[in-house]
């Protein structure tokens, strides 16, 4: 050893880092489990929602445009009237079978024909319930809120659901056929019809490649992921607008995590949840957060100091400023700020293949271990269509705020 | 009890607040104690505003009089000193009990309106009810009458941003209104509009506060929009208080030279009204009265005029020398003849601006009456050159006042003449006119001034 060389003394880091993870993985593992069952009973969820649609869902799908209508003409109690006894209704099956058992005391004959329809061997309570509700939201358009768009919107949902309903479980089409319109149809209403005509396309293109499944599976660990990251950057970002400290604290640690390369997120994520979706969520949570935190603190911290101040001088509590002053006229902002999680996210899920998400990274993981160009490439270029769509859907949806309806208003 | 009262009140912002307090208080300007890294803002202010009053806090940037409004409604602490509203002392009061007090006691109207884009006009005009929790119809309801007082009835659903300045501002006022509360405060309100809209808002704050009767406190760095609006004044310099009082009191008997600097430039004529510089109503006869008496009066007085008012005081016309001398020397018994019925008559808050083409146009000084036609004063024409003078001239102006009341006793035809010169220089440089004016009277009669001033 040369004289002038300083021994610098080695520092654990590492091994620290791994003995932290160890014991929280031994004392908290309780809460890791809980955590990790949410998160993949909603991953499961969602893409049977998307890949599996069951008729029940068709129809609660049918029955939520329906509310949304009636909640948008202000019908607030007949409708939430309506959805709590289904939802009461629907509790009470799931404990103790009710539903089934009223169905089964009532005559055969009322049924027989679905069943014999849907070429079906029993009748699913979920189901029943479902379609009474639907049932109960029409009566509701058609005798509370008596208005031509409302009824028109009601029949509609109905008409297209039996047309669904009829064509995929009579007469065979393939669901992707029938979800991907919906899709589109959710890009009009929102977007416009270049978003749509974009979605037609762009999804047409992944089910060509049959990447229709995967595209789905990270589509609903994204939404999965997006919701968890929203939920947890919002309030950090309010606190953080609100108190300077928390802001100043806060600061380092979003860079830290926005630096720390994304596979290293994988290490304790899968020491917490071994492999599969969860980690995957997990560590796209933490990527994909800083963003919202950032721009939700500097929407809120942009919004006018007199307006905020003619909400105290006219003495509205502090929460009332934020709810009805600070968050719409932040919202902007913070929809950028989830823009911008969304879009992180979806980089992070091919990230997330690598620990058996599934997906999309799946077969871009699958394309890099194996050379095999054509799945890699596919997989990536169905990543892009996904990014699109959400991109265009999230950046359109501030068009409904107040602020922006007002803004619109004033040119 | 007064509306709003502030008693020794200091704010200073930065660490040595307290230290800085009491170097403060014995009376040092806040530049000798710059070494302490405060900022203080306001310091030592005491006023009361009694209710139904229009008090406004008049500075110019930087002397602390948006710190001190703030301080009125607790949105700032104060560092030293109390504010009490309505008796209660609010430096006390936790933050719930202020938030209550800020909703149903007081509300504000800011410079730069400070009205939610993203709500209509209406649900911004119902906001003091809203936070109040008032149901919505009814708070509605309110807004709507509101507005309608401001004079935006039919704009209830469109947003802040379609409206121009001036009808902003109205909807920040109409949602102050709204929150029926007693007390206005007023922040620099009419300060972001052009000064034809700002003109027209503060006709429209006097007339609603001549229904309504709220207590407003007014701030602006304006003094011309202070002198009309305020029934008295607070001027603060470097966060102390120069002066208190009511306009004329500080146009005519300011309290430094500060204050004296500021209304140097103050357009008089709008600030002084018919009652500031009226005289006593001398002299007057009875209508039952016969012209020799009348005479006999008009000769007492030294004047060629005077005026004819019944028992209760309500006003007839005027008389001439001339014309009440001719009837003496045709012994004729009656007055009635004689008496000029349409004689100018003014009321007592005319602006003296006002009062020009009037007194242009008669032979006789303007009568000041009162709404009920009795006759409180007169205004001769010399009177209404002098009252444009500034304050220290004032000896000399009262001197004069008398003495063009002799001069136009001469001749109604050369004073008229002379009224429409001083009247037009009056425009141009109204100093000038009224210091030429003054002179001239005073060159010449300067005894009978003296008496028709004292009497």
């Amino acid at each position: 050893m040369n004289t002038l060389t300083v021994s610098i003394p080695r520092l654990p880091v590492g091994d620290a880092f791994e003995s932290a993870i160890n014991w929280m993985r031994e004392s908290l593992s309780g809460l890791f489990e809980v955590i990790g069952l949410v998160i993949k009973t909603c991953v499961d969820a969602l893409y049977g929602l998307f890949a599996e649609t069951s008729a029940t869902q068709f129809t609660l799908l049918a029955a939520a445009v329906i509310a949304g209508g009636l909640l948008v003409r202000g019908k607030y109690r007949p409708t939430l009237i309506a959805i709590g006894v289904w939802a009461a209704l629907y509790v009470a099956e799931l404990v103790g079978g009710v539903a089934a058992a009223v169905i089964t005391s009532l005559p055969a004959v009322l049924f027989t024909p679905a069943m014999n329809l849907f070429g079906a061997e029993y009748v699913y309570p979920p189901l029943v319930l479902a379609l009474l509700l639907l049932a109960a939201l029409m009566a509701i358009s058609f005798t509370a809120a008596r208005n031509t768009g409302q009824e028109l919107l009601a029949a509609l949902s109905a008409v297209v659901l039996f047309v669904f309903l009829g064509l995929h479980f009579i007469a065979g089409v393939q669901l992707a056929l029938l979800v991907m319109p919906l899709f589109a149809l959710l890009a009009l209403v929102v977007a416009g019809w270049r978003v749509a005509l974009f979605t037609v396309l762009g999804f047409l293109l992944i089910m060509s490649m049959d990447k229709w499944d995967n595209a789905m599976s990270s589509l609903a660990l994204i939404i999965v992921a997006t919701v968890v990251a929203v939920a947890v950057s919002l309030p950090i970002g309010i606190l953080a607008a609100k108190n300077d400290k928390v802001s100043a604290v806060v600061k380092p640690v979003l860079d830290f995590m926005q630096t720390l390369p994304a596979f290293v997120y994988l290490l304790p994520a899968i020491a917490f949840f071994s492999i599969g979706a969860v980690p995957g969520v997990i560590a796209t949570v933490i990527f994909a957060m800083p963003p919202g935190v950032r721009l939700t603190e500097l929407g809120i911290r942009q919004v006018d100091k007199e307006l905020v101040e003619a909400g105290e001088a006219f003495g509205a509590p502090e929460m009332q400023i934020l709810r009805r002053i600070q968050l719409p006229l932040a919202l902007a902002t913070i929809m950028a700020g989830v823009n911008q999680i969304i879009m992180l996210s979806l980089s992070m899920v091919v990230i997330a293949g690598m620990v058996g998400a599934g997906g999309l990274g799946n077969d871009v993981y699958t394309g890099i271990a194996q050379g095999n160009i054509p799945v890699g490439f596919e997989g990536g270029l169905a990543v892009v269509v996904l990014a699109i769509y959400l991109d265009r859907l999230t950046g359109a949806v501030t068009r409904f705020s107040p602020a922006a309806r007002a803004a619109r208003a004033a040119k | 009890m007064p509306a709003v009262r502030a008693d020794k009140l200091y704010k200073v912002f930065g660490k040595k607040a307290g230290k800085a307090v009491e170097l403060l208080s014995d009376g040092r300007h806040r530049d000798e104690i710059a070494d302490l890294n405060v900022t203080a803002a306001v310091i030592d202010v005491s006023f009361e505003v009694e209710p139904g009053e229009i008090f406004v806090v008049m500075g110019l940037s930087g002397s602390g009089k948006s710190t001190l409004i703030r301080m009125l409604n607790g949105l700032l602490a104060p560092t030293s000193g109390r504010v009490e509203v309505d008796g209660t002392d609010i430096t006390a009061l936790p933050k719930q009990g202020l938030r209550k007090l800020r909703s149903e006691k007081i509300s504000m109207v800011f410079q730069h309106f400070a009205l939610f884009p993203h709500r209509t006009v209406k649900e911004n005009a119902a906001y003091g009810l809203e936070v109040r929790g008032v149901p919505r119809e009814a708070r509605e309801a309110k807004a709507v009458e509101a507005l309608e007082l401001v004079g935006l009835a039919g704009w209830e659903d469109k947003v802040p941003g379609q409206l121009s300045g001036g009808m902003q501002q109205r909807v920040g006022l109409a949602r102050a209104l709204a929150a029926d509360t007693d007390i206005i405060l007023m922040d620099e309100a009419f300060s972001a509009l052009d000064p034809l809209i700002r003109r027209d808002m503060q006709t429209q704050l006097l007339e609603l506060q001549e229904t309504l009767g709220k207590t407003i406190i007014f701030i602006t760095h304006d003094l011309n929009e202070a002198m009309r609006l305020g029934d008295r004044i607070c001027v603060l310099r470097d966060g102390r208080t120069a002066q208190i009082g009511t306009a004329e009191e500080i146009l005519n008997d300011p309290a430094n030279d500060y204050v004296a600097q500021f209304v140097e430039d103050v357009d008089r004529t709008r600030v002084l009204t018919a009652s500031s510089v009226m005289e006593a109503p001398i002299p007057v006869v009875a209508p039952d009265n016969g012209p020799r008496a009348a005479l006999r009066t008009m000769r007492e007085n030294q004047t060629s005029y005077a005026f004819v008012q019944r028992r209760d005081r309500r006003l007839v016309g005027g008389i001439k020398e001339s014309a009440v001398g001719k009837a003496v020397r045709e012994n004729a018994k009656d007055l009635s003849a004689l008496v000029d019925a349409g004689i100018e008559r003014v009321s007592p808050d005319t602006a003296i601006a006002d009062l020009f083409a009037q007194a242009a146009e008669s032979t006789f000084p303007l009568a000041v009456v009162d709404g009920d036609e009795r006759l409180v004063g007169v205004i001769p024409r010399g009177t209404l050159l002098a009252a444009l003078a500034p304050p220290e001239e004032n000896g000399a102006d009262d001197a004069a006042d008398g003495g063009a009341e002799g001069e136009e006793a001469d001749g109604a035809e050369d004073a008229e003449s002379a009224g429409d010169g001083a009247g037009s220089d009056g425009d141009g440089d109204r100093k000038d006119g009224a210091e030429k004016g003054a002179e001239g009277a005073a060159d010449e009669e300067p005894a009978a001034a003296e008496e028709g001033g004292s009497k």
